[in-house]
């Protein structure tokens, strides 16, 4: 590996449309994936890192595996997701001509302590920004990171929104992590690309106050303001080049990423995957939840190492637990427990937890429920069979 | 019906990590003994604090913390009353680090405390992170620590328990949290009643002894079940506790 950071270096530097950097608590594999869609509809060749590959590690593999003997990348541009807290190391070497950052929300504590750390990081990553910036207007710590250029940056700084109807549709609002003491120093910003409407799976996204629609990879007001930051950063990316119309073509081809969102099948039964990450992306998850859920599993293991912020969510979407599992799982039943929802069993064994479920009576709907953290989900996937791994390896 | 009052302290600014939990449990506790508990929250700004049986204040970061200072300095005698006059007291990490004597910055400078818990906080970069397993005399006690700062108790205050895996007050072991009567002062993060029931009766019984009543008992089953799994929690985190 210690070859790796030049070897990186030199390869991405050859791409003729540089590099776009995504980053943020939540949202950057599905957006990373969106900005990869839209810039290929366009007609460039996208190196891109697999979701969850964000790590240095996984960046120079996915180099590796697809440069050529000479190093050489047979792409336009790299469209990369990138973690936090190595993302303030990486983009010094990357020199991202494009950086993208989504949001501060409360996450994994453990690891960063609190978000005005993760806000740091992000403006150091900010702060590398060569050509442009393309920032969350309604996040309080991203709105002044204009103010992380460098003097003399000829990068320009533009903005993605969502409107406050669609921000009312979810019971806290996007859970950006609040900023407290000295005020954003932002000045008030006219976003050019804007969340406006979503019905379903169907969003509406303004770019200088045009409509167009497009088809999501799944429900849920985060997905619409993940595609509203998708298409402003190919926007920023693309220049004069860029059309909504081809961006919306290009959305509407998406599956989801892997885990996020996703349908899985046992026994000619759907069971739907919500992940529940960090406070932010269980509460979007549980938000988007048509119907109240018939049948639900719970599963959270050490992965989360502390599931304090669980008393933070509005459970309100799920009306009971059949059956919980994970090394956490009798702290999800306590949890449960004190906002009334009755439990059916804990079972911390999670096979025996996924037998104990999968054996219910078919539900009315004809689709289960799993609200499981990240290494539940990947262990859930293999008791039923299904063998890929996130990263596009099997 | 009896009834209490919970007042709960800065609810937004701090409350990090589902420390309102710590709320929701003592009035649902209460509920299913047949007592209505009446939550108040204050936030800067929002005038007098109120009478109260008991007083809850979480965590945040040291913006958050900050950002509450000046009010909580204007309230501190008020906040000194009422604990001294029997209300039951819950301070967690950086609430409890507020409610003491002082906080001595990583830069050296001092933020005056609240006085209400004899605690010195000297901020550190050094994290203290992990699973907490604390002994006290009315058993073992479990949650998750995580903050930058070391505690020292003064004029020979009693720690909540002691350590017997985690980092606690001096950041290696010993005494964790501080206790005087009903006031307790924890780095047992977000919601440490949930997961420690006998805790949060504790301040309960408390909290009633003040309006002279008493924690009856419950004929409602979730009690007992909610106990158990709280139970079974701890002894999960007390069999691998871990760190970072």
């Amino acid at each position: 590996m210690k070859i790796a950071p030049d070897f990186l270096e030199r390869t991405i530097a050859d791409l003729p449309l540089g590099v776009v950097a995504v980053s943020g608590s939540n949202g950057k594999s599905t957006t990373t994936n969106m900005v990869s869609a839209i810039l290929r509809a366009h007609g460039l060749r996208v190196f891109t890192n697999p979701s969850g590959g964000n790590l240095p590690q996984g960046i120079a593999s996915a180099v590796l595996a697809d440069a050529s003997g000479a190093g050489r990348l047979a792409a336009d541009v790299a469209v990369l997701e990138i973690d936090e807290a190595y993302g303030v190391q990486l983009s010094r070497l990357l020199k991202p001509r494009t950086v993208l950052l989504l949001n501060v929300q409360i996450d994994q504590l453990n690891r960063f302590f609190e978000p005005d750390r993760v806000a740091g990081m992000l403006a150091k990553i900010a702060s590398t920004a060569t050509g442009a910036l393309v920032l969350n207007a309604d996040d309080e710590h991203l709105v002044g990171l204009g103010a992380a250029l460098p003097d003399g940056s000829s990068a320009r700084v533009s903005y993605f929104a969502t409107s406050p109807e669609l921000l009312g549709a979810v019971s806290q609002g996007m859970l950006s992590a609040p900023r407290f003491g000295s005020a954003a120093t932002a000045t008030a910003t006219t976003p050019d690309v804007v969340a406006t409407a979503l019905d379903g799976r169907e969003a509406v996204i303004e770019v200088d106050g045009v409509p167009t629609t497009v088809r999501l990879p799944a429900r849920g007001v985060h997905y619409a303001v993940d595609a509203a930051a998708a298409v402003a950063a190919a926007r920023a990316a693309l220049g004069e080049r860029f059309s909504a119309a081809t961006a919306a073509l290009a959305l509407a081809e998406l599956e989801t990423v892997y885990g996020r969102g996703e349908t899985l099948s046992a026994n000619g039964e759907d069971i739907e995957i919500i992940m529940m990450k960090n406070p932010a992306s269980l509460q979007l998850n549980l938000d988007s939840l048509g119907t109240t859920p018939e049948q639900v599993f719970l599963a959270v293991d050490n992965g989360t190492p502390d599931p304090s912020w669980l008393y933070d969510i509005d459970l309100s979407r799920i009306s009971h637990a059949d059956v919980i599992s994970g090394t956490k799982g009798y702290q999800l039943a306590v949890r449960l427990a004190y906002d009334g929802l009755p439990v059916g069993v804990v079972e911390p064994e999670l096979r025996a937890a996924v037998r104990r479920f999968l054996a219910l009576p078919r539900p009315a709907a004809g689709r289960k429920t799993m609200i499981v953290n990240y290494e539940q989900m990947m262990l859930i996937r293999k008791i039923l069979g299904y063998t890929d791994l996130e990263g596009g390896q099997s | 019906m009896t009834g209490l009052t919970i007042l709960h302290l800065y609810p937004h600014e701090l409350g990090i990590n589902g420390d309102r939990g710590n709320v929701t449990v003592l009035a649902r506790r209460a509920g299913w003994r047949g007592v209505e508990a009446n939550v108040v929250g204050h936030s800067p700004g929002s005038g007098d604090l109120p009478d109260a049986d008991v007083v809850v204040v979480g965590s945040g970061p040291l913006s958050a913390m900050r950002s509450v200072h000046a009010d909580l300095l204007q309230h501190a005698s008020r906040l000194r009353d009422l604990v001294s006059g029997g209300a039951a007291l819950l301070a967690v990490s950086g609430g409890m680090h507020l409610l003491g004597t002082e906080i001595e910055l990583e830069d050296g400078s001092v933020l005056e405390g609240a006085g209400v818990l004899p605690v010195r906080t000297v901020l550190s970069a050094k994290r203290s992170v992990g699973d907490l397993v604390v002994e006290t005399a009315a058993g073992t006690i479990v949650g998750y620590e995580n903050h930058g700062s070391l505690v020292t108790l003064q004029g020979g205050a009693k720690p909540l328990g002691t350590v017997r895996s985690g980092f606690g007050n001096g950041g290696s072991g010993g005494g964790e949290g501080v206790r005087v009567g009903s006031a307790v002062g924890t780095h047992l993060g977000g919601p440490v009643l949930a997961l420690n029931p006998a805790l949060a009766d504790e301040l309960l019984t408390a909290a009633l002894a003040r309006r002279g009543g008493a924690l009856g008992a419950t004929a409602d089953e979730s009690l007992g079940r909610i106990d158990e799994w709280a139970r079974l929690a701890r002894e999960t985190v007390a069999a691998h506790p871990s760190s970072y």
